[in-house]
């Protein structure tokens, strides 16, 4: 027979927010921020190829922060429950908020029952149409679902990033001035930050069905200049 | 539908219809059947820069049910697909197509190659032409960027597959289609060459095959045209489409409805 020890609900949930906490911090941060014609995701990501920022679904993308095996995961079941969703209804009925909803429950779970819980934050950004408004919803580790109306820091350094970004946008810029405010904000006033390794991607109409582009390091460079 | 989750050794990877299969999305399996595809015709003839397709419009049961179907659908930008066979599996084949090629470019980051697409619908045919009496028998045809060529993969009930490098047909008029295109076809033939041979081709079979309709000049529904090149996936404008079948028909009225012309 093995020995329990009890320990306290609310100490529990220390330990366990402290410990997601902390994984989260070991990587970088991202922002994802509503412009004039769209949203768009940054984030400081030194590979070319292993992705925090994804494409979902028409009008939906995905950013994550912190582990990355982690919120890999959950972004592989983001498309696969966009895609079976519109395939077993319409491309309509496919919305950000009912995605965020199941990232909230199983951030939740995994926070109270899992073996340990996620190190991560997830970004789910909407493109507004006809029907849904423009929305970026972010999920944090242990499972809490909040509304951005204007942008969202995901990862470790989060506070001090929101703060920085926050002096500029209380309203909304078109894509130059917001790329920029971003950038700036992440890299903070003794640092940059080299358009190689930041990861851009932006929800933007352009008379296509498919509204997530990736943007290149030559885009960036202009937009930037 | 709960957020689909799966443990590592579980996953479906990047594939939808391995995913819509486990999930109970696809349809279900039942009995074999004898019975083969019957009404369409599709035709795909590779050209120096690509891929033209005609296709007719009329589905056909005990009688005609429609008159203005489109039997040719873009997969992605590149890729197009045909079907024959029942239009119930038919546009659910078109749409689990469309929707992995989507599925796996999103999973990965990169798009499948125009191989790759040909070789992913074997089983999926194989799984609906052996399990059910409602047979589908589809088209691919696409521009390949990594090799700059237009290429035609062909496939038969069982799910193999085919590239054909010259023409091919699918559907009921396939006889009378691929005859006019065994005399028409030359290995040079050029854009113009290949939607004026399509065309004829389709003539033909919409002229026998009562499962195949052709120009319906009362309507004005005339057949689908469309080119896959290295600008992606196009239609014809209708118009273009009415003055090549009017002008194959005049030609047919001038000589009191006889096709022959000059045969090598």
């Amino acid at each position: 027979m093995s020995n329990y020890f009890y320990v306290s609900p609310e100490q529990l949930i220390k330990d366990r927010a402290e410990f997601a906490q902390k994984g989260i911090a070991r990587g970088r941060s991202m922002v994802g921020a509503i412009y004039d014609a769209g949203v768009l995701l940054i984030a400081e990501n030194p590979s070319a190829s292993l992705n925090k920022i994804s494409e979902i679904y028409d009008r939906i993308a995905f950013a994550g922060a912190g582990r990355y095996n982690e919120f890999d995961r959950l972004r592989e079941a983001g498309i696969r429950w966009a895609d079976g969703t519109g395939f077993t209804y319409s491309r309509e009925d496919v919305d950000a908020r009912a995605l965020a909803n199941y990232y909230a429950q199983h951030l939740g779970d995994m926070f109270t029952e899992g073996q340990k819980p996620l190190e991560v934050e997830i970004l789910v950004a909407q493109l507004g149409s006809k029907i849904r408004p423009t929305k970026l919803y972010r999920v944090a580790y242990e499972g809490t679902i909040s509304d951005e109306p204007f942008f969202a820091v995901l990862g470790g350094d989060a506070e001090t990033i929101r703060a920085r970004f926050a002096a500029h946008e209380e309203r909304i810029h078109p894509l130059k001035e917001t790329l920029k405010n971003a950038v700036d904000a992440l890299a903070g006033p003794e640092r940059t930050i080299a358009t190689a390794d930041l990861e851009v991607g932006i929800l933007e109409d352009r008379g296509t069905r498919r509204t997530f582009m990736r943007l290149s390091d030559n885009e960036v460079s202009e937009l930037l200049s | 539908m709960g957020l689909p989750l799966f443990d590592a050794h579980l996953d479906p990877g990047p594939s939808f219809f391995h995913y819509a299969e486990r999930a109970g999305l696809t349809s279900p399996l039942g009995e074999t059947s004898t019975l083969s595809p019957h009404a369409t015709t599709v035709i795909a003839v590779r050209y120096n820069a690509g891929v033209v397709m005609v296709g007719d419009r009329q589905a056909t049961g005990n009688y005609i049910a429609s008159r203005d179907v489109r039997k040719i659908e873009a997969a992605d930008r590149f890729t197009a697909i045909a079907i024959s066979g029942t239009a119930a599996r038919g546009i659910e084949f078109i749409k689990m197509a469309q929707l992995s090629f989507e599925h796996y470019e999103k999973m990965t980051d990169s798009a499948l190659s125009l191989e790759g697409k040909a070789n992913y619908l074997s089983p999926i045919i194989q799984r609906n032409n052996l399990s059910s009496p409602l047979i589908v028998m589809p088209l691919l045809a696409g521009w390949d960027p990594s090799h700059q060529i237009g290429r035609i993969f062909e496939y038969d009930g069982a799910g193999g597959c085919y590239e054909r490098f010259d023409f091919s047909t699918i559907g009921s008029g396939t006889p009378f289609a691929d005859s006019a295109l065994r005399l028409g076809y030359r290995s040079d033939i050029d854009l113009d060459g290949a939607l004026e041979l399509g065309a004829l081709a389709l003539y033909e079979a919409g002229d026998n095959d009562p499962s195949t309709g052709g120009p319906d000049f009362v309507r004005n529904i005339y057949p689908m045209m469309v080119t896959i090149t290295a600008e992606g996936f196009r239609e014809l404008d209708a118009e273009d489409v009415a003055a090549r079948f009017r002008a194959i028909n005049d030609r047919r009225t001038q000589s009191g409805g006889v096709a022959g012309g000059t045969l090598r």
